[in-house]
């Protein structure tokens, strides 16, 4: 397994500088969290993993192969598969067709063979299908296999969108978000899937998230965003702690002897609990 | 098994409707027939178009361009060199038609750096100049199109077999087989043979990959589809499909000329797939034969029908109030019945099982345009 390196990546949109020479690695077979307050550039980070973006300088690659100039499929083609903040299914279509999507660049069936119905596509199309059936068992989306992804409620079309990413069979997966709008127990489902899929797939996750209260009990490492520069890198226990991550998120290093001085784990979500 | 009980009925429909059709020269005159051909023309067409704007998202108005490509190719390559005025190649029917239909593919493939960058109403407006280029070529290229007056359809015969006349002589059931009659199963054979190629193109994994590409093409992209290459298909098979019925349609009218493939076309043509049901090959079938048939019905009955005027008298004449009628239909569909005809049918069936809920109508990821896929 290799590494997913993010090297000086800077982004701009007109005179806004969105990515300011970030960089930071994630390690396989980690789950690595990349946070900040709103507008800190994790979206953006996203979006140039997974080619969205191209950016104005710096590098990402995974492992020694160069992902800067690609275009998004060809990334997904290398093993890095996305779900995005704001829901993008297929509507129409069922969960089973949206997953067979997510499948698209493993199955073969040109358009002709596809168009006069060979055999040889069809048996694609089975064996194809029996996967989709493990990966709907894996996170609990079997009962809804038939039905269109717009009907779904919105926690299952989230885990769908996960769902998806996995069936591209992914060494790394990008989540942006995956708990945004959801409740605790939603929350409590989503985080042991998340920690389910790194030991039971064996695949590296990188997660992009507010919920803070999620990021430090299933996060091995923390990347801190604010106004597109990176403000730290290292374990969530430490990030808890760390005075710059406690002014960004307050707006400045509140004076230690203030009577409204908060502790910072308190602010961040809760303690770590030290659970790692 | 009781899925397979469940669909004995439509089973049962198909085969009740391919024996209709099959014995139809014997019981109807010849002007529902020649009617027939021409919709059967038409419904290739709109079974490619919609691959292209029901399915891949991608609004195109070049639809007559192509057909005008598979009827005048047809034309110049099975066609015989007359003196002075047209050319052709004089090739073997077959292999002329086959021919018509590629390059008709070859020219989608020309265009489809621009049909592949370009999305949804932009292409639309892009693709509205191959139908001015293509009227412009039309009248002006004589010697391949004959100009204004258009040129002859050359015969279909294959191996001594002539299905645009009576040789050999052929009479079944007391009823003579002509040209009409002839024409009427290979037009059936070939419609077939399309919605065939549709559905299982739609099923499959390019349809899935349209689909995706019309709901989100940068969902599609980050999921391994190369969104440029699946515009691109898209656009290419739509046009060979409207290749096969541009020499369909030269076949079923007799001679080719260039007023027939003007805006018009492809604005019925996107009239066709809405009323029938975005996406759906069933449904782009039902749209193209009202479509079609409804001016051909309306001025068969002119006399009787009050309201309407004969033709060139100054008044509504049929294919006016033809023309009312289906656009008053989508409007109607879009309004009332997104998903067209083919959801209207959709909708009943599933009432009729109580198994499968209803596909949506609405909903936040819902296309405005309700564009389900055929229901396996």
């Amino acid at each position: 397994m290799s590494a997913l390196r993010v090297d000086g990546v800077t982004v701009r949109f007109g005179a806004l500088v969105a990515l300011d020479a970030v960089s930071f690695t994630v390690e396989p077979g980690t789950v690595h969290a990349v946070i900040g307050p709103n507008g800190a550039g994790k979206s953006t980070c996203l979006n140039v993993l997974s080619g969205v973006y191209r950016p104005h300088a710096g590098s990402v690659y995974l492992g020694d192969r160069e992902l800067t100039r690609l275009r998004p499929h060809h990334i997904a083609r290398l093993g890095i598969a996305r779900t995005f903040q704001n829901i993008e299914l297929s509507g129409t279509q069922t969960v089973e067709d949206n997953l067979l999507l997510g499948r698209h660049h493993l199955m073969r069936a040109g358009l002709v063979a596809t168009a006069l119905g060979l055999p040889s596509v069809s048996r694609e199309e089975r064996r194809h299908r029996a996967r989709v059936r493990e990966i709907t068992d894996f996170l609990g989306l079997s009962a809804a296999i038939d039905r269109p992804a717009a009907l779904l409620p919105y926690g299952l079309r989230k885990r769908l969108e996960v769902a998806r990413a996995l069936a591209l069979e992914p060494r790394v997966l990008l989540l942006d978000e995956p708990v945004a709008g959801m409740d605790t127990a939603e929350t409590a489902e989503m985080a042991a899937a998340i920690l389910a899929v790194r030991a039971e797939l064996d695949v590296t996750v990188l997660l992009v998230e507010h919920d803070m209260g999620l990021v430090t009990r299933i996060a091995d490492r923390v990347t801190v965003l604010d106004f597109g520069r990176r403000i730290f890198d290292g374990s969530p226990e430490a990030m808890t702690s760390d005075p710059d991550v406690v002014a960004a998120y307050l707006g400045g290093a509140p004076p230690s002897d203030s009577p409204r001085a908060v502790s910072p784990s308190a602010l961040l979500g809760g303690a770590p609990e030290g659970e790692k | 098994m009781s899925d397979r009980l469940r669909r004995v009925p439509v089973v049962a429909g198909w085969v009740a409707a391919v024996a209709l059709l099959a014995v139809a020269p014997l019981y109807v005159d010849a002007f529902w027939l020649q009617a027939g051909l021409v919709t059967i023309a038409a419904a290739v067409g709109a079974v490619g178009l919609t691959l292209l704007v029901g399915a891949a998202g991608q609004l195109s108005f070049a639809h007559a361009f192509f057909l005008a490509v598979g009827a005048y190719g047809y034309a110049y390559l099975s066609g015989r060199s007359s003196s002075g005025t047209t050319v052709g190649l004089g090739v073997p029917p077959v292999l002329g038609a086959v021919g018509a239909v590629a390059v008709a593919g070859a020219l989608g493939l020309a265009f489809s750096p621009v049909a592949s960058r370009l999305r949804g109403i932009y292409l639309g407006v892009a693709s509205l100049s191959l139908v001015f280029v293509g009227q412009h070529l039309l009248q002006n290229l004589t010697s391949v199109t004959g100009g204004f007056n258009g040129r002859p359809t050359p015969a279909f015969t294959v191996a001594g077999f002539d299905f645009t006349g009576t040789e050999p002589e052929l009479t079944i059931a007391g009823v003579p087989f002509g040209a009409v009659e002839r024409l009427w199963y290979l037009s059936l054979l070939a419609l077939a043979g399309a919605c065939l190629l549709a559905r299982n193109l739609l099923r499959g994994r390019a349809g899935r990959a349209w689909r995706m590409i019309r709901d989100s093409e940068v969902a599609a992209a980050v999921m391994g589809v190369d969104v440029r290459r699946g515009k691109a298909s898209a656009f290419v098979l739509s046009s060979m499909f409207a290749g096969a019925a541009g020499v369909l349609s030269a076949l079923a009218l007799d001679r080719v000329v260039p007023d027939y493939f003007g805006l018009l076309l492809s604005i019925e043509f996107l009239a066709m797939i809405v009323i029938g049901g975005l996406g759906s090959v069933a449904g782009a079938v039902t749209g193209a034969v009202f479509v079609t048939a409804l001016p051909l019905v309306l001025a068969r009955y002119s006399g009787v029908l009050p309201l309407v005027a004969d033709a060139g008298s100054g008044g509504v004449d049929a294919s006016v109030l033809a023309r009312f009628c289906y656009g008053a239909a989508v409007v109607l569909v879009i309004l009332v019945q997104p998903d067209g005809l083919a959801g209207l049918g959709r909708r009943i069936r599933s009432r009729l099982r109580r198994t499968t809920p209803p596909p949506p109508q609405s909903g936040p990821d819902a296309c405005p345009a309700g564009v389900l896929q055929e229901t396996p």
